[in-house]
C-alpha cells in the first residue's frame, strides 16, 4: 500500500516537472507554429549550468536562477528574432525542427566539449533528506523541485491571465492577423512569447539537478515525453499541457510498479498514438490544433 | 486643405509577393459617415483593396490618405492611429477569451482609462447583445453574435472608417439582416464604413454609394441605389433583374 501511495506522490511530484517544461514547449508552438526540439537541449544545459554554479561557488544551485532565467530569456528573444522569424511561414512548422534539431545537437556537442560526456551530480547539504507521508518517502530535493514548477506555473497563469502581455500573448496565440489589426505588435510579443518558453528551461533545468545525475545526451530521453503530453494536452494549450503532464507523469510512475522504469516510459508514447488515433487535435487543447 | 474625404485610395497599384498585380490603378474614396460598398466578381480583388487600407499589404504604387494625411506605407499598428478599424473576413473574435477581453483588446493601443471606459459604454450601448453577453466566451457566440462583437471591437479606437470585409459570411438570413442593421447603426453614430461584400444586392441596398470591381480596377460607381437599379449591372454582377422600388 505505502509502495502505491509513494508511486502517486511521485508521480504527481514529477508530473508538476514535466507540466513546467510542456508548458514552455506548447508556448513555442502557440506563438510561432513552432516545434522546439532543443527545449530539453536548453533544460540540460541550465542544469549544467546550475551544477557548474554550485561547483565553482560553493552555493545553492538554486541561485544560479538568478542568472539563467534571465540568459534563457534574452537567448529566446534572440533566437526568435534571429533565427526563427527567418523561416517562411508556410513551412514554419516543419523547418523549425530541422533548425531546432540543429540547436539540440550544438548544445549537446559543446556541453560535451566543455564539460566532457563525465555524468555530473549536485552535491547538496540536504540531498539525502526524506520525509513521511501516509508511509511513503518523500525527497527533500523532488518536493523542492515540484514547488519551482508549481511557483512557475503559477507565475506564468498569472502573467497570462492578469497582464497585459499576457493578454497580447494569447490574443497572438489565438488569432495573429486579429492581434495585428487590433494594434498588437506580433512580432514582438512573439519573442518575448519564446523568451518566456526557454525561461521555463531554465527553471526547470534548476530543479532537475537537484535531484538528478546529468550528461549532455540526457536531453533525448525528455523530449518524447514532452511532446507526446503537448500533443496529447492539445498543441498551443497550456492549460491542456499541464493537465495531461500530471496525469501521464502519474501514469508513468504507477506503471512503474510492475513494468519496471524503462517500460514505464512507453506509456507517454501509448497515449500519444491513442490520442492521434481518437482525438487528434488532444484531449484538452483544441481549436488550435486542429487548425494545423 | 483639408480633404472632404476620409479615407482617399488612389492609383493603387497592388499584389501578392511576385505574382502578377491584383488591384490596376484602383481609386475609391470614402467620405464621413457614409457607407461604400465594394462589390464584384471572385477576384476582382474587393479583400485586397481593404487589406490595402489598413496596411497588413503594401501597395507597390499609390497613394493611401486618412482625412488628408498621407498614410501610404504604414503597417496596422500606424493605420490604427490614423483611424482606420479593419473587421477581417469570416470570424476573427478571439474565441478562448470572454466578450469583455475581446472588446477590451479593441483598446489595446489606449491608455487613457476615462477615455476606454466611455467607449466601452458606447460600444454597449450601439450592440446591446455585447452588453449582456459580456462574461461569456465569445467562441460559444452564434456566428451573428461573434460578428457583432468583432464590430465592437473594431470601435473602441474610435475609428474614422471602419473596414467590413464579407460580413455575412457564413451567416443565416436572420443573422444577416442583424449584422447590416448593426452597419446602418455604425454609419449613423457617425462612423465611415468601407464595405466588401459577396451578397452584392444586399450590400447595395444598405450602402450609400457603391463600387463596382472589376479586374482590379473600378468599374463603375455612384449612389448604391442607383447601381441596384441599372439593368446591366444587375444582369452582370446582381445576379438577374434590376431591384424593384419598394414602398415603406
Amino acid at each position: 500500500m505505502s509502495l502505491l501511495i509513494q508511486s502517486i506522490v511521485l508521480g504527481l511530484l514529477l508530473g508538476g516537472l514535466y507540466a513546467l517544461l510542456a508548458a514552455g514547449l506548447t508556448l513555442y508552438f502557440g506563438v510561432m507554429r513552432v516545434v522546439m526540439i532543443a527545449h530539453s537541449a536548453f533544460l540540460i544545459l541550465a542544469a549544467y549550468l546550475a551544477w557548474f554554479f554550485s561547483t565553482e561557488t560553493g552555493l545553492d544551485p538554486l541561485l544560479s536562477l538568478l542568472v539563467t532565467v534571465p540568459l534563457f530569456f534574452l537567448i529566446g528573444v534572440g533566437m526568435q528574432r534571429l533565427l526563427i522569424s527567418r523561416l517562411r511561414p508556410a513551412t514554419m512548422t516543419m523547418m523549425s525542427v530541422l533548425l531546432t534539431f540543429a540547436i539540440a545537437l550544438t548544445i549537446e556537442g559543446l556541453l560535451g566539449y566543455v564539460f566532457t560526456g563525465t555524468q555530473r551530480r549536485v552535491r547538496l547539504s540536504y540531498g539525502g533528506g526524506d520525509f513521511e507521508v501516509f508511509g511513503a518517502n518523500i525527497a527533500v530535493v523532488k518536493l523542492i523541485a515540484f514547488g519551482l514548477a508549481a511557483v512557475s506555473l503559477l507565475v506564468l497563469y498569472l502573467v497570462l491571465t492578469r497582464t497585459r502581455f499576457g493578454q497580447a500573448l494569447r490574443a497572438t496565440i489565438q488569432h495573429p492577423e486579429a492581434a495585428r489589426l487590433v494594434g498588437i505588435n506580433t512580432d514582438r510579443i512573439a519573442g518575448y512569447g519564446f523568451g518566456i518558453g526557454l525561461a521555463t528551461a531554465a527553471v526547470g533545468g534548476t530543479a532537475l539537478s537537484l535531484d538528478s545525475t546529468i550528461y549532455p545526451s540526457l536531453h533525448w530521453h525528455w523530449i518524447g515525453p514532452l511532446m507526446a503530453i503537448i500533443v496529447v494536452g492539445g498543441l498551443g494549450s497550456i492549460p491542456g499541457a499541464a493537465i495531461a503532464a500530471m496525469v501521464l507523469g502519474l501514469g508513468q510512475s504507477l506503471l512503474q510498479i510492475p513494468l519496471g522504469t524503462t517500460w514505464a516510459q512507453t506509456f507517454f508514447y501509448l497515449a500519444l498514438f491513442a490520442t492521434l488515433m481518437v482525438r487528434p487535435q488532444g484531449f484538452f487543447g483544441g481549436r488550435l490544433a486542429q487548425r494545423f | 486643405m483639408a480633404s472632404e474625404y476620409l479615407l482617399e485610395l488612389e492609383d493603387i497599384e497592388a499584389g501578392y509577393g511576385r505574382a502578377a498585380l491584383v488591384l490596376r490603378g484602383l481609386t475609391v474614396k470614402v467620405p464621413p459617415a457614409t457607407v461604400v460598398c465594394l462589390v464584384g466578381p471572385n477576384g476582382a480583388g474587393k479583400s485586397t483593396v481593404l487589406k490595402v487600407a489598413s496596411g497588413m499589404l503594401t501597395p507597390r504604387s499609390g497613394t493611401i490618405r486618412v482625412a488628408g494625411q498621407d498614410v501610404t506605407g504604414f503597417n496596422p499598428q500606424k493605420m490604427l492611429g490614423a483611424g482606420l478599424s479593419h473587421v477581417l473576413q469570416g470570424h476573427s473574435v478571439f474565441k478562448e477569451m470572454s466578450v469583455e477581453e475581446n472588446v477590451m483588446l479593441g483598446a489595446y493601443s489606449l491608455t487613457d482609462r476615462a477615455e476606454i471606459a466611455e467607449r466601452v459604454d458606447f460600444v454597449k450601448d450601439l450592440f446591446p447583445m455585447v452588453a449582456e453577453r459580456w462574461k461569456a466566451l465569445a467562441g460559444a457566440l452564434s456566428g451573428g453574435q461573434q460578428k457583432q462583437v468583432e464590430f465592437a471591437r473594431s470601435l473602441m479606437v474610435r475609428p474614422q472608417v471602419v473596414l467590413l470585409d464579407e460580413p455575412s459570411m457564413g451567416l443565416d438570413p436572420k443573422a444577416t439582416a442583424i449584422v447590416f442593421e448593426q452597419v446602418v447603426r455604425m454609419r449613423d453614430a457617425g462612423t465611415a464604413v468601407l464595405l466588401v461584400e459577396q451578397n452584392a444586392r444586399r450590400a447595395l441596398e444598405t450602402a450609400d454609394l457603391g463600387c463596382v470591381l472589376d479586374l482590379g480596377r473600378v468599374h463603375i460607381s455612384g449612389p448604391a441605389s442607383e447601381l441596384l437599379a441599372d439593368p446591366q449591372l444587375a444582369e452582370l454582377y446582381l445576379g438577374g433583374r434590376p431591384a424593384t422600388p419598394t414602398t415603406t
